[in-house]
This record gives C-alpha cells, structure tokens and sequence, in this order.
C-alpha cells in the first residue's frame, strides 16, 4: 500500500469538491468576515466583547483571536461534519474499505480541510487587518507549526464529536455548543495554572505572542511550547480513543451505513 | 482444485433492536469460495445477504464465527486484508455524486494505492466496458439510476481486488438497464477470472452471472450449490405426460380386446382420457399428482421414478404423446426451498441445508 497515493487522492477530491462548491467557500469567507466586522464595529462602542474574545482589549489580539478561532472550527467541524454526511450519502463504508485503515482516511482527510480552509481563512485575515488597518506578522515558518500544535486539540475534539455522530446520528446541534465553548477554553486567562490545560488555550497565546510581538518560532518559551504540544496530543489521543470505541460500537450495530 | 479465498465458518450476528426485540439476522452461516468462482447469495428481504457481506468486509461486527481470505483470518490481517476485497454495497450510494465520474473512479482505485499513472489505461477501458466513456466527466449525480450503479460497479471494480462483492447490482434498474448490466457482469468475470460474490433476490441476476448459488433465508443457508445441478435437480422432479390419440385402427374398432381398465376414447379419435383407476393410482404414487383429463403431472422421488410411471402407463397401451420433465428456473426452484426451510425451521429441524 502506498499512503502518498490515499492522500494524494484525497486532497485531489477535496479540491474537487471546492471547486464545485466554490459558492459556499465564499460564503463561509463572508460570515467569517461579516462577524468580524459587527464585533469590529461593537468593540468601538462597547470595549467588554472584544475583551472576552481576545482575552485583552486590543483591536489586534481580536484579529488574532478571530483568525485562531476560525481554524479552530474548520478543524474541528469539517471532519465530523463529513463523517456524518458521508455515512448519510454511503460512501463512509467505501471509505472503510480502504486497507490502510479508516485512521489514516481520517488524519489524511483532517489535513486536506486544513489544507484548503487556510486559504480562505488567510483571505479573510487580511480582509479583516485591511479593515482595521493594522498589520499583523505572519511569519509563515513561525506560524504554521503555531497553528498545528494549536489547532491538535480541536482535532481531538473533532474525532470525539465524529464517534458520537456515528452512533448517535444526530449530534449538530452539540456543534454550535461546542464552536462557542471553544471562545471560552481559547480566551481563558493563562494566570489561571490549569487554563493551559483546556483546548487550544496554550496554542493560542503562542499565536497571539508571534502575531503581535512579532516573535519567531525559536525564540519562544520552550516550556510554552512543549505544554501546547503535550496538551494537543493528549486531546488528540484522548478524542482517537473516544472515536474508536464509538466505531466499535457502531460495528456492532450495523451503524456504518445509513442504517 | 482451486483453493478457497474465502471461507467463512459459523458466521452468526444478532442485532439489538428497539425495546429488546433482537434479530438474528445471520444465524451459523458457513461456506467457502474458490478462486474465479462466480457464487449468488439469494434470498428473500431479511435473509441476511447484506449482513453477511459486511460482516466479511469489516464493516459489521459479527458476535461470533470466523472469516478467512486467502488464508489470513480478517481478526488478525485487518484492514490489510481489505486489499483483496471491493464491494458495491446495497442502497448506499458508493460514489460522491458531486464528483464526477472519472473523479470517482480515481479517488476510489487510489484508496487502494492504485495511482492514475500504472492505470489511467485500464480505468479507461472499465468506462468503455461499462458504456460510461462518454459520460466520464459528467457529475454522477446528473446520471440516470443504471449509470450510477454501472460507475459503483465500476469503481469496486477498479479497485483490482481479487474479490468483489456486489450486493444487489441491480436493484431499482428497468429490465432492460438490469439486463446489459448482467450481461457485462458475467462477461467480465468470466475474462477476468475474479472472484465475484453477488448478492440478490432477482434470481434471474443469479442464474444469469453466477455459476454457483448459495440460498439464505432467515440468516441460515439452506442451500449451496451449482446452478446447474439445481435447475437439474428440479428438472426431473416434475414431469408432465400428455395422452395423444389411440394409434392402431384395430383397437379402436374392437375396444373389447383392451383390459378391464381400458382408456375411454371420446369419439373423433381425440386424446384418451386416463382412467380413474390408474389416476388413483398415479396420485398415491406420485404425490403430488394432477390428473386431468389426458394429461398427467406427477412428482419423480428418484430417477428411477420415471421408468415406473412409464411401465404403468405402458401396461395400460397408452399413447403417450409428450413428455415434458418441465423447465424450472431458479425462481421455482428458490420459492420452493425457502418454503421448505421454512416448513423444517417451524418443525424444529435445523439441518436442511443441502451441501455439494
Ligand atoms: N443495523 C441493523 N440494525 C438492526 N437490524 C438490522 C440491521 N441491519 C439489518 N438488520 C436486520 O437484520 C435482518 C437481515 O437484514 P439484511 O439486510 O442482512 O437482509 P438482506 O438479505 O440483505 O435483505 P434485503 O434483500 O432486503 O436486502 C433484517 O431483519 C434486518 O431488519
Ligand atoms: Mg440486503
């Protein structure tokens, strides 16, 4: 078996898809971009919503705050979103049917949606610095990395919604609880000792510290860093158990199909 | 003799459902495949085909039993083993119907690492086979119903796995669209030498494609064997004899020559009619028997059966005027299996299974 060949063929479907669904890649950019500008409006007016949303009340930790929460979401979302349409349409069984293993399909899947919601999502950071008229720096060499050890926690989080969809069916409306949760585990302030501990909170101060004081990847805290790390993958591993045993359980119902 | 890919020993799932009620829907289910061969599963709604399969795919878990291909046991050689097998599974979609044609037959070939390089070719060939070259880069959900199953088939097919299960391949398909499908089906697998399971309750699919037949009914299998040697088998089970008229002008002229139980001829030399003796007789030994008239259908209990029938009839100088040993297809011949499975099951027996 060659995996370069499953990834290469998912990322080929996905570009597919996007072309061919191009209109809701926009509108997405759009909502992004349209929410930013109410709070971007608010905040002049009322200072408090920008300070729960950024953890500190300047126009650049919002856009940071924004852009970070937005990947969040994509990550999280788009995977259980598609197992749960996949298993409704039928083609999650085909998918099932591949001998590497539907781990690999998942990682493979969860990297070609970061892969193509970057975009849109780098579109609408600038959209949203052109507005307020403040340049951050994007660094991409910083960033990148930034952004996967951050954004390991929502994929955590994405394989356990994924699992209780499978067995569960219905489970969207846990989603938008789950999008809003994510503002207060991101925004927690850091001098509580075990606000680092919750989902992205540590990746995002990273994020934060790289954007708007322009450090390098390097030049970060390592203990900063290895705490981000440590905590994504514990949600990582903990969301890849949650989903196992809800694949299990689904195998034995006969759920994998649109049953 | 070609050794089995697959072998499945006691396969058995039971199903939660609602407020406790469980269905066995696979109840014990053993048999084997051997390499090329075409094998149908047939059986009525709620048989367990579809189970069955995804129990061999992994897709569903069984509660116990085992599944073998190639040797491997799937408990240990999961999901690496899924490199010898494709499926087009029922009532799902199989293919992304925003996608393409072409598009789904790559992403679907390529989950089995086969890359548009080494097949490009080959997958084109497939289209062309399938009467889909032209509609290659169409979105499939543009598709008429039969393009769509005939891209699902194709794209299990361009898996180029050794085994390819197809569960219903036809359902939901006009007469015609299920026929030229059949017709690629067994034309393919019969070049291609794989090994095909397919799974229907249309057993004209069956008879047509597979040369094999495997009959479940209520999770059990209650029948495997050639189709052939079943169509054989009912064959000469029934036999339909019809009177002609009497044939030698001296014993019409002088019936007073003819036994005690002489046919009655009715005037105008039409076909005699059998006499109620003989048909007392023939309906105690050949049960199930119909008399009527000049004709005559019986039931054969062995192959011996015909000489008596025919010994009884000779004894009383009837003109036999055709025989017909009657032509089942394998619609009579299932109906009557899962009757009688069904009839052994409410008795108590279990063990109706016939095995080659
Ligand atoms: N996921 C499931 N949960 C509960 N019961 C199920 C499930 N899947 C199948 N069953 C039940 O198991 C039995 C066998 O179903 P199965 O689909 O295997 O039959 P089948 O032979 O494929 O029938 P059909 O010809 O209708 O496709 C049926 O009674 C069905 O209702
Ligand atoms: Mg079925």
């Amino acid at each position: 078996m060659k995996p370069g060949v499953v990834l290469r063929v998912i990322l080929m479907r996905d570009l597919a898809m996007m072309k061919r669904y191009y209109l809701n890649t926009v509108s997405s950019l759009v909502t992004i971009y349209v929410v930013f500008l109410i709070t971007f409006v608010g905040m002049r007016a009322f200072t408090g919503v920008a300070t729960s949303l950024a953890g500190s009340d300047t126009l650049e930790a919002t856009i940071v705050g924004f852009f970070v929460w937005t990947l969040t979401i994509f990550a999280y979302s788009d995977f259980s979103w598609g197992l749960i349409n996949e298993a409704q349409t039928g083609t999650l069984e085909q998918l099932y049917l591949c001998p590497l293993g539907f781990r690999w399909i998942g990682a493979f899947t969860i990297i070609s949606n970061l892969v193509f919601s970057l975009i849109p999502i780098f579109v609408a950071l600038i959209a949203m610095m052109l507005t307020a008229g403040r340049w951050l720096s994007i660094d991409v060499i910083t960033l990148v990395p930034l952004i996967v050890i951050s954004i390991l926690g929502a994929v955590g989080v994405g394989f356990v919604l994924g699992g209780l969809a499978l067995v569960f069916k219905r489970v969207q409306s846990l989603f938008q609880i789950v999008q809003f949760l994510f503002i207060g585990t991101m925004t927690m302030p850091q001098r509580l000792w075990w606000a680092r501990l919750l989902p992205v909170n540590a990746g995002f101060g990273l994020i934060r510290t790289s954007m708007i004081d322009g450090v390098r990847l390097w030049e970060l805290p390592l203990g900063e860093v290895a705490i981000a790390l440590l905590v994504g993958l514990a949600y990582l591993g903990i969301g890849i158990g949650v989903f196992s045993a809800c694949e299990r359980a689904a195998k034995s119902r006969g759920l994998l199909g649109h049953y | 003799m070609a050794e089995a890919v697959l072998e499945v020993d006691s396969l058995t799932k039971t199903f939660q459902g609602a407020r406790n009620a469980s269905v066995r829907a696979v109840d014990n289910v053993s048999f084997s495949v051997k390499q090329g061969e075409v094998v149908g599963l047939l059986g009525p709604n709620g048989a367990g085909k579809t189970t069955t399969i995804k129990c061999i795919l992994g897709l569903v878990r069984q509660d116990s039993g085992s599944v073998r291909v190639f040797g491997g046991d799937l408990r240990h050689t999961y999901p690496g083993a899924l490199r010898h097998m494709s499926a087009v599974l029922e009532g799902s979609r199989n293919l992304y119907w925003r996608l393409t044609v072409e598009e789904n037959v790559r992403f679907f070939a390529g989950l089995n690492g086969l890359g548009l390089a080494e097949r490009g070719s080959e997958f084109a060939q497939l289209l062309e086979r399938f009467g889909l070259a032209d509609k290659k880069n169409v979105e499939v959900r543009r598709l008429s119903q039969g393009m769509k199953q005939k891209t699902s088939v194709v794209c299990a097919l361009a898996r180029r796995t050794p085994i390819v299960f197809l569960d219903e391949p036809t359902l939901g398909l006009d007469v015609e669209t299920s026929l030229e499908l059949r017709d690629t089906l067994r034309s393919y697998s019969r070049e291609e030498g794989r090994t095909v399971v397919v799974s229907s309750h249309d057993m004209d699919v069956v008879q047509q494609v597979c040369s094999r037949v495997i009959i479940m009914s209520n999770g059990r299998v209650v029948t495997d064997d050639s189709v052939a040697h079943l169509i054989d088998l009912f064959r000469t089970r029934t036999c339909t004899v019809k009177l002609g008229a009497q044939a030698g002008e001296g014993q019409q002229q002088s019936p007073q020559q003819q036994p005690p139980q002489a046919a009655t001829s009715p005037a105008g030399g039409g076909p005699v009619e059998i006499p109620p003796e003989l048909a007392a007789v023939l309906s105690e030994e050949f049960a199930p028997a119909e008399v009527s008239g000049s004709t005559v259908k019986v039931t054969l209990a062995d192959s011996r059966s015909i000489y008596r029938l025919m010994d009884l009839l000779k004894a009383e100088q009837l003109p036999i005027e055709e025989i017909d040993y009657g032509a089942p297809d394998l619609e009579q011949v299932f109906l009557e299996i899962v009757r009688r499975a069904a009839a052994g099951a409410n008795e108590g027996a279990s063990g109706e299974a016939t095995r080659p």
